[in-house]
């Protein structure tokens, strides 16, 4: 939960400071923009967080985020095969949990490893989008697909302060807190993560536990990549390309580790506001100053720095997190050794005690075995953090 | 005789971890052309002093001295520039490169990127190998090597370095009679060059026929010496124990096993045997199991529990055929295993005692896939309070608890689940001696609940003093099984490594 907390705090600074330097980064337009920025990142860097926490890794949602969308464009756009949306979204969604399904076999019943059966994919279902694109770019102008991401619900001034990106990603939030936090499942999955032979010899299916993340990954991949389509109104085999990188980053951010067994849901979510944020932010900040003519300018960062930033937070976020790590464990044993000295110099009294009552033992003998060290009830060791 | 001062010497020596003090004031003395036996039973803190002396940990309180001098190691490096190397019991050796390679890995060169004097090191590989008698071309990969040569490529590595001091951490544990006597006649080699050898075993035999001295630990305590002269079996084993083995560290056995039979092993072939093991277990035993690191009793009881399912033969339990193909089928049928390395097979480390003792058995008490945290918590600390497992509470992480805790929290997890047959492959292994006590006590008592016990040990005294029955592996056969009364560690001894004298009971 800490981390949880530092992501917060620094996001909570992070967007004061933005509203300081720039007032219209709460305005109505960039806010809800913001958001559905946030809501569509969010979406399968939750997803992704479950493969995350058992330990493994998908690169391949970037490109099932754009095979979703180049899917359901050539479908149901009116300038290809035109079919209704009700068509398209299910077929696309389907051969994205299709693909998930397949990698998540791969890795776990042929005892494959992660990283490279997903990186084929990743660039396997891209030359699938390039193919079905034919090399170019698919239009979904005229498809009612096109108001969903920009519609939303209360609308105020002509702009849906609810965006429906929004509303799919609470809905994504509830059932991945619900599985990851109340639940067996998502007991297993951090039990796999955190030792997955352990998880085996205490009788958890692990293969299929496993293989399931992948599906719930390339699922949640396919919701956004519906979300993307409607967004960005034209396919081409560009989009989503390192969208894997963004989620991996949010959920790095947000308290996942790589190694697996970390990371909630709600670190997630921070962890993508961050992201989104950062980046709405390198084009939003700004310093009015008064030069050496006095005349008033406006100093911005260079939209250039983006990555640079991003990288930036990223590695600090994490040297940080490390560095409190080292620290704690550090002071935990130095506890622990004083806790335990203070336990054997209780004992040898002790021992010492009822030595000197039966007074057997001779000067030459080695000194009394403690036999069974008196136990204190757990609980009244306080001393430690 | 000339006073020099000693080789190695080791005053005060204190080490604490997480819940325990590993180490409490140990002084050692180490001469040239010496073999010091260190002897203790398992958790003594042999280990632990051997590192702190190769450099792979720092004590927290006192010096070492070489020739006099105090020496202080930041890392393993620092011990091997002062001559100091240690052969650890899992060879620290690289398979895939070949033997000139491992022997000067790490000591190549000035600069990375010079390239590798090939000819140089092969070489002075060879002239290495001869030293210690090893007939295989310095180009060999090491992984064709048994596991007798690699040792040798071991001591030529740490001869590579000149080393003064060589540590031999249970050298012996995995070879054949024949590898061992040529370890000796190299061990005793290298004496007479001058060099000093801690060696630190578990064979009686070995020490009293190796050692010039013995140093004896117990509980992270310097104990005693004894030289060769005076030393016998009983001096040492009373030091290393320090107490009659017999009377109250070993709880009453419970009177007698039932006739019953629980398990029922006809010629059931373990994946990597060549024959099928048969035994039978009945309800309410406990049966241990004796052998050599290496001759199979944990590769036995992993296909027992499914990790490794058998390729042939019949199993009944309780009457009713039993074959599990993993660890889920086996657990269903309320076979459990406490495995020998309970941080890499039994827990999870970053888990809460409470997450680690429902895992097996959490869905069997949640509702629609909802976890029942009340019950979790109810199960947890009925078990903290029935094993006294020292904690804060359920809340704490496994990983912050010594190795006694851990183990208890490992039953625990089990004995939730009411078995029917309990696999401890090494129950007390790196546990301090107050726990093991327990930890006896509650296998005792569940005996006496009708729970069959296969128990796996190198323990000895545990062998004999908690099994009704004791079976004796070796090189992946069942040599016999021996009923307790009159059983003598000298008959288990000579059957475990491959003698005769005993039949199948």
């Amino acid at each position: 939960m800490k981390r949880e907390t530092g992501m917060g705090v620094a996001l909570l600074a992070m967007c004061v400071a933005l509203y300081a330097s720039n007032p219209d980064f709460l305005g109505a337009s960039n806010s809800i923009n913001t958001f559905r920025q946030i809501s569509m990142l969010g979406i399968f860097a939750i997803g992704t967080g479950f493969v995350i926490i058992t330990g493994g890794i998908d690169l391949s949602i970037g490109s099932t985020i754009g095979l979703t969308g180049v899917i359901i464009a050539k479908l149901s756009s009116p300038s290809c095969l035109g079919l209704s949306l009700w068509v398209g979204i299910p077929v696309a969604l389907g051969i994205a949990l299709a693909l998930g399904g397949i990698q998540g076999l791969l890795i776990t019943h042929l005892g494959l490893q992660p990283f490279i059966v997903t990186l084929g994919g990743m660039l396997l279902i891209r030359g699938v989008s390039q193919t079905i694109a034919d090399g170019g770019t698919l239009s979904l102008s005229g498809s009612p697909l096109l108001d969903f991401a920009n519609g939303g619900y209360v609308q105020v001034h002509g702009a849906a302060l609810l965006p429906y990106p929004l509303v799919l990603f609470l809905f994504v939030i509830g059932i991945a807190t619900y599985v990851l936090h109340f639940t067996v499942y998502g007991r297993y999955v951090y039990a796999i993560g955190g030792n997955r032979d352990a998880a085996e010899y205490s009788g958890i299916n692990v293969r299929r536990v496993e293989a399931s993340t992948y599906l719930i990954s390339a699922g949640t991949a396919g919701i956004a990549g519906v979300c993307y389509a409607s967004y960005i109104g034209q396919m081409s085999q560009q989009v989503g390309i390192a969208y894997e990188l963004y989620a991996i980053a949010a959920a790095v951010l947000g308290g996942c580790s790589l190694r697996g067994g970390e990371g909630t849901v709600l670190g997630i979510v921070i962890g993508s506001a961050v992201m989104r944020v950062i980046d709405n932010g390198i084009n939003m900040f700004q310093l009015h100053y008064v030069d050496t003519d006095q005349v008033p300018r406006i100093w911005r960062l260079n939209p250039n720095w983006t990555y640079i930033i991003i990288g930036g937070v990223i590695l600090v976020a994490v040297i940080l997190d490390q560095t409190v790590h080292l620290v704690q464990a550090k002071r935990r044993i130095r506890a622990a050794g004083a806790l335990a000295e203070a336990q054997k110099a209780a004992q040898t009294a002790a021992a010492n005690d009822a030595a000197a009552k039966s007074g057997a033992n001779g000067p030459s003998a080695p000194p009394p075995p403690v036999v069974t060290p008196p136990h204190d009830p757990p609980g009244q060791q306080g001393d430690q953090p | 005789m000339e006073h020099k001062p000693p080789l190695l010497e080791m005053t005060g020596i204190t080490k604490r971890f997480p819940g325990v003090i590993a180490l409490r004031g140990v002084s050692l003395t180490l001469h040239q052309g010496e073999v010091l036996a260190l002897m203790g039973e398992n958790g003594a803190g042999k280990s632990t002093l051997m590192k702190i002396l190769g450099g792979a940990q720092s004590q927290d309180e006192g010096t070492i001295r070489i020739d006099g001098k105090p020496v202080v190691f930041e890392n393993v490096r620092a011990a091997k520039q002062h001559g100091i190397a240690l052969i650890h019991q899992e060879l620290m050796l690289a398979p895939n490169l070949d033997i000139a390679a491992n022997i000067f890995l790490g000591g190549e060169r000035k600069t990375l990127l010079a390239p590798l004097p090939r000819g140089e090191f092969n070489e002075r590989a060879r002239a290495l190998l001869a030293r210690v008698g090893l007939e295989r071309p310095p180009t060999t990969p090491v992984s064709e090597l048994t596991a007798g040569q690699m040792q040798m490529v071991e001591i030529a590595k740490a001869l590579a370095l000149d080393a003064r001091i060589i540590i031999m951490d249970e050298p012996t544990s995995s070879l054949t009679a024949g590898e061992s006597e040529h370890l000796f006649a190299i061990i005793r080699k290298l004496r007479e060059e001058g060099i000093g050898i801690v060696y630190i075993s578990h064979r009686m035999e070995e020490v009293l026929e190796l050692a010039d001295r013995i140093t004896v630990m117990r509980d992270g305590g310097y104990v005693g010496d004894l030289r060769r002269a005076e030393a016998t079996h009983d001096k040492i084993v009373q030091l290393m124990v320090g107490r009659d083995l017999s009377g109250a560290y070993f709880p009453e056995r419970p009177r007698s096993a039932t006739q019953e039979p629980m398990l029922v092993v006809e010629n059931v072939i373990v994946p990597g045997a060549a024959a099928g093991v048969s035994f039978m277990a009945y309800r309410g035993e406990i049966l241990g199991f004796a052998g050599l690191v290496g001759s199979g009793r944990t590769e036995l009881m992993q296909t027992l529990f499914g990790v490794t399912p058998a390729l042939g033969g019949t199993m009944l339990l309780e009457n009713q055929p039993y074959s599990p193909q993993n660890p889920r089928q086996a657990i269903a049928r309320g076979v459990y295993l406490a495995p020998e390395d309970r941080k890499r097979h039994g827990l999870v480390l970053p888990m809460t005692i409470a997450e680690n003792t429902s895992l097996p058995n959490i869905a069997s008490y949640a509702r629609f896939g909802w976890l029942d945290r009340a019950t979790e918590k109810r199960v947890a600390e009925a078990e903290i309070a029935r094993l006294r497992t020292k904690a804060f509470g359920i809340a704490q992480k496994v990983v912050n608890l010594s190795g006694g805790n851990q183990q208890k929290v490992v039953l625990g997890k089990w004995l939730a689940m009411n078995p029917r047959i309990l696999i401890l492959d090494e129950p007390t292994r790196g546990i301090d001696v107050g726990a093991k006590a327990e930890i006896y006590r509650h296998m005792a008592a569940l005996a006496a609940d009708g729970i069959t016990i296969l128990m796996v040990s190198s323990d000895m005294e545990e062998v004999l003093g908690m099994s009704h029955r004791v079976a004796v592996m070796h090189e992946k056969r069942l040599r016999g099984i021996l009923p307790i009364e009159g059983l003598t560690q000298q008959r288990i001894a000579t059957l475990m490594t491959g003698g005769k004298g005993a039949q199948a009971a």
